[in-house]
């Protein structure tokens, strides 16, 4: 045995003042009474036992030393050799990922219950024995180092919170292996209800203690769930929808479509055991807002019963178009919801703000600033010259990473002559021709763009061709900077690169280029803007997410609206479940756990802890035999 | 603080105006011996036995019924009021002691049985009869008794309740009402002293006091207990349980002192000292009347 402070020893030496007051006899009160015959019948009653009348004093001088003895012992913390042998290392991974939100068999959660079993697994612990604490959700974190503090176990415990997004078991008990330096008696346990792949082999692994978590139980899912705008007609917008039933037994249920509240559609649902049902569903709205599907089953998972999406507003667009006649263009113009057309002759000198101008076969000698949308150009400007004309020009390049050119192929398309453009300033190719002549160019402009078609379309298959109208739809939505536009709902647990509007980037510029991500809870963090893009996620909660500019002590409130990008600078972000795996609460009966978790018990304590529940003790006997004065 | 003071002295004449107007002397004043004799108020017949005074014959009913009865006549003589003054040690305790009050009741109940025209005589006792207010008559005697129980001090040696009664029967000329004013405190017990004085005839009546530290004591722990009047000594531990079984022993010998006044018709009273003087007298004089 051994002691870690072997120097209060010293606090022995209270022995001497105690022997020395045991020595000093001290004088009892005397009382004068009337007459003592009542208090001669109360004692002659019970006549105390004479041999214990001998050794009452010396044996309360023994228990007063021996408790002298305890809390000394206590003080120098003793402990065994063994207790350094025999020391455990334990990292537990705690399974936080939305499956975990499901029932377990005992109610509540099995999260709450995986909870429970880890406060369990800390009371086990021995006074040396050491333990951290990992969260296994869509980052994997460690939440608690290393500790034989048993509070701070249990504190940190107490704070992790269940998280909507998926399992990353594996990579945390990769970041427990890190933790554990390579000694003996170190374990790994995993606490999870194993609903993700690889659980049974993890679970089979040599240092892995398995603590299973719930059991089966069926659920109904989304699992996809996108929205995004139609690529022919502006004001129709496709949903993306995908529901499994990860039962053993078919089921009828209901899905609900509602746009910001208001009930869209009710689409039926009948899915035999197992099967995954995707559908895509077309609506139309000028509107946008927030999307939502809602599955009309109760099951034991609500998180991925609801899904979410964002929207985009198509706003109107003022399109000037200058032209002396071009049936086409003007059809396609006009067949655009989004388009207020206004048809002239002569280019005007100024644009509506946010609005195109569109010039057919006319080009002014100052092009006015803003953005321009030129086709056939007649003449040189101060951005271009013309030297005559292409016969035949066959598309050899075309720029697939432009927005502009999305969902475009104009390399099978008959286009008999397009005019030779040679750019005077920097610009843009978006489309070549094989003699390496753009047919499409992109010229940056005072407040705006140029875009130059140089495609005779008198001529031709291109008005003809689906790719006419996407074209122009594109640019217009290029010209509005990206508004209306497809906003993708992320997954919980995905990471995404995301381009921030422009209003938004310049708020993000005003602090130190970083933006407030809000979370559906309120909780806040802050998240940096780089190039123009943010990295967001993984994301923990499903619900709608806000990007914000930074709010400090001095930054009058803007109220918030439901705007993707509100005039105020703000993004929403539409968050989901959308796992398989997760929606998946059927457990694996493959998983067999090899191995349990010791708790050291009551007998885990330290040394010290008895020696002082002894001197406790000690004091209470002591107290019932002379200070109660049970024995006289 | 003189023991009988001006306040004193005015609530013992309400006292006694109370005790006339209200209770008529019925705790000892005007009470009648049973002597029968020659007194005026008829009281019983009896069988004639030659050798009776005639006078006292029936004639009338003689008459009527041609019997020999002998009509007889409760003698009025006056009532001789004893009373014995415990001066044991023991009388000492207390806050107010015992002995103070013990004297004031026993200036009060003389003072009432002086006035009734009856005799008093105060024996002040401890293991005998430490000293004597000789037999007298008369309110104007009240302040000559005053000073003698002023006089009075209670160091007088362990009570002996036997002893005294077997010196006061021999003392006392007459048979008469005994009021005995004491703790009852005698190692040898109370009762032998008693039985003489009944069986000579007197009637005693006995005020038992005690103050509230006797009753019902405090203290707990390690105490050297010293008993005032033998002086031994005895060193105890008490406990909360020793305090409780106190309490019931010193109960059960107040209902001892009680149940043995009613078996023999004794007139009993039992205070403590918290009462005042009047309030005790007023309250014999209350139990009085209703037996």
């Amino acid at each position: 045995m051994s002691f870690s402070n072997p120097a209060a020893f010293l606090w022995a030496l209270l022995a001497v003042p105690v022997v020395i007051f045991y020595i000093l006899k001290v004088r009892m009160r005397r009382m004068p009474v009337s007459t003592v015959m009542f208090w001669e019948q109360v004692f002659d009653e019970k006549q105390p036992r004479s041999m214990w009348q001998k050794l009452r004093h010396i044996v309360s001088l023994l228990l007063q030393l021996l408790f002298l003895c305890l809390l000394v012992a206590a003080v120098t913390d003793p402990f065994f050799d063994s207790d350094i042998r025999e020391q455990r290392r334990v990292v537990v991974v705690l399974d936080t990922s939305a499956s975990m939100q499901a029932p377990s068999e005992n109610g509540g959660t099995r999260f709450a219950a995986a909870k429970v079993q880890i406060g369990r697994m800390i009371r086990g612990l021995k006074i040396r024995d050491e333990m951290a604490l990992i969260v296994a959700g869509g980052r994997p974190q460690v939440v608690c180092g290393l500790t034989s503090h048993q509070r701070t176990l249990q504190v940190r415990l107490e704070e992790i919170t269940p998280a909507d997004g998926p399992t990353r078991v594996a990579a945390a008990v990769e970041i427990g292996r890190r933790l554990l330096p390579d000694q003996m008696n170190e374990e790994i346990v995993v606490v999870s209800d194993g609903c993700f792949t690889g659980a049974a082999a993890l679970a089979a692994e040599d240092q892995i203690m398995w603590s299973q978590i719930g059991a089966s139980s069926a659920n109904v899912g989304i699992t996809r769930f996108q929205v995004r705008r139609s690529l022919l007609d502006p004001i129709t917008y496709q949903i993306l929808i995908e529901v499994g039933n990860f039962g053993d037994e078919s089921l009828d249920c209901s899905l609900d479509l509602k746009l910001n509240g208001e009930l869209l559609d009710v689409i039926p649902l009948a899915l035999s055991a197992g099967e995954t049902r995707a559908e895509v569903r077309e609506e139309t709205s000028v509107r946008g807002g927030v999307i939502s599907a809602e599955v009309q089953w109760e099951d034991d998972l609500a998180a991925d019963n609801t899904a979410l999406a964002i929207l985009p507003e198509r706003l109107r667009i003022p399109v000037t178009l200058v032209t002396d006649g071009n049936w086409f263009l003007q059809r396609v113009l006009e067949a655009n919801d989004i388009v207020e057309l206004t048809l002239a002759t002569d280019v005007p000198q100024n644009l509506p703000p946010g609005g195109v101008l569109v010039l057919h076969r006319k080009v002014p000698e100052q092009i006015p600033a803003g953005n321009v949308f030129v086709v056939q150009p007649t003449a040189a400007t101060e951005f271009w010259d013309l030297a005559g004309s292409i016969a035949q020009p066959l598309v050899d390049k075309q720029d697939k990473s432009s927005d502009l050119m999305r969902h475009i192929r104009l390399d099978n398309i008959l286009m008999p002559e397009a005019l030779k453009l040679i750019p005077k300033i920097d610009s843009k190719t978006l489309v070549e021709s094989i003699s390496g002549d753009p047919l499409y160019l992109q010229i940056p402009h005072d407040n705006g763009n140029i875009l130059v078609l140089s495609v005779n379309l008198d001529q031709g298959d291109l008005p003809l061709r689906t790719a006419f109208p996407i074209m122009l739809t594109n640019a217009l939505s290029w010209f509005a900077g990206g508004k209306g536009e497809l906003i993708e709902s992320l997954a919980t647990g995905d990471t995404r690169s995301l381009l921030m509007p422009s209003k938004l980037q310049k708020v993000a510029a005003q602090h130190n280029n970083q933006l407030s991500l809000t979370a559906p809870d309120e909780s806040q963090q802050h998240i940096r803007v780089v190039d123009g893009h943010c990295m967001i996620g993984p994301l923990g909660q499903t619900g709608i997410w806000k990007l914000t500019e930074v709010r400090n002590a001095d930054t009058p409130d803007t109220p918030d609206v439901d705007l993707p990008v509100a005039p105020g600078a703000s993004l929403q972000i539409a968050c989901n479940l959308t796992d398989p795996l997760e929606s998946d609460l059927r457990i694996t009966e493959d998983i067999k756990p090899r191995q349990k978790f010791l708790n050291a018990g009551f007998g885990g304590r330290p040394i010290w802890f008895y020696l002082v529940i002894a001197a406790i003790l000690l004091t209470m006997i002591e107290w019932l035999l002379f200070q109660r004065r049970w024995v006289s | 603080m003189p023991l009988f003071d001006n306040d004193f002295l005015t609530r013992l004449e309400y006292l006694s105006i109370v005790s006339r107007k209200v209770f008529r002397g019925q705790l000892m004043a005007k009470r009648r011996t049973k002597q029968m004799g020659g007194g005026i108020e008829f009281a019983d017949h009896r069988q004639y036995t030659p050798g009776d005074d005639f006078r006292y014959l029936d004639w009338n009913l003689y008459a009527r019924h041609d019997e020999l009865l002998l009509k007889r006549f409760q003698e009025e003589e006056d009532l001789h009021v004893y009373l014995l003054l415990d001066c044991s040690r023991s009388m000492s305790t207390g806050e107010p002691p015992k002995f103070d009050l013990a004297r004031q009741v026993t200036a009060a109940l003389a003072y009432i049985a002086l006035a009734d025209l009856d005799r008093i005589s105060v024996y002040a006792f401890a293991n005998g009869v430490l000293n004597h207010f000789p037999l007298t008559r008369g309110k104007a005697r009240i302040l000559s008794l005053m000073q003698f129980l002023e006089s009075l001090t209670a160091d007088g040696a362990a009570t002996n309740m036997t002893q005294l009664a077997e010196e006061f029967v021999i003392r006392a000329p007459r048979r008469g009402l005994a009021l005995v004013l004491s703790d009852l405190y005698d190692p040898g017990g109370y009762r032998n002293g008693l039985d003489v004085l009944r069986h000579h005839k007197y009637e005693p009546h006995v005020v038992q006091f005690h103050h509230a530290a006797e009753a019902n004591p405090k203290m707990l722990g390690d105490v050297e207990l010293q008993d005032v009047e033998t002086g031994d000594f005895r060193k105890i531990t008490v406990t909360e349980s020793h305090l409780r079984n106190y309490r019931d022993v010193f109960q059960t010998f107040l209902t001892s002192v009680t149940e043995y006044c009613s078996a023999y018709g004794i007139g009993c009273t039992i205070t403590d000292t918290e009462v005042t003087f009047d309030k005790l007298v007023l309250g014999m004089m209350r139990a009085a009347g209703t037996n």
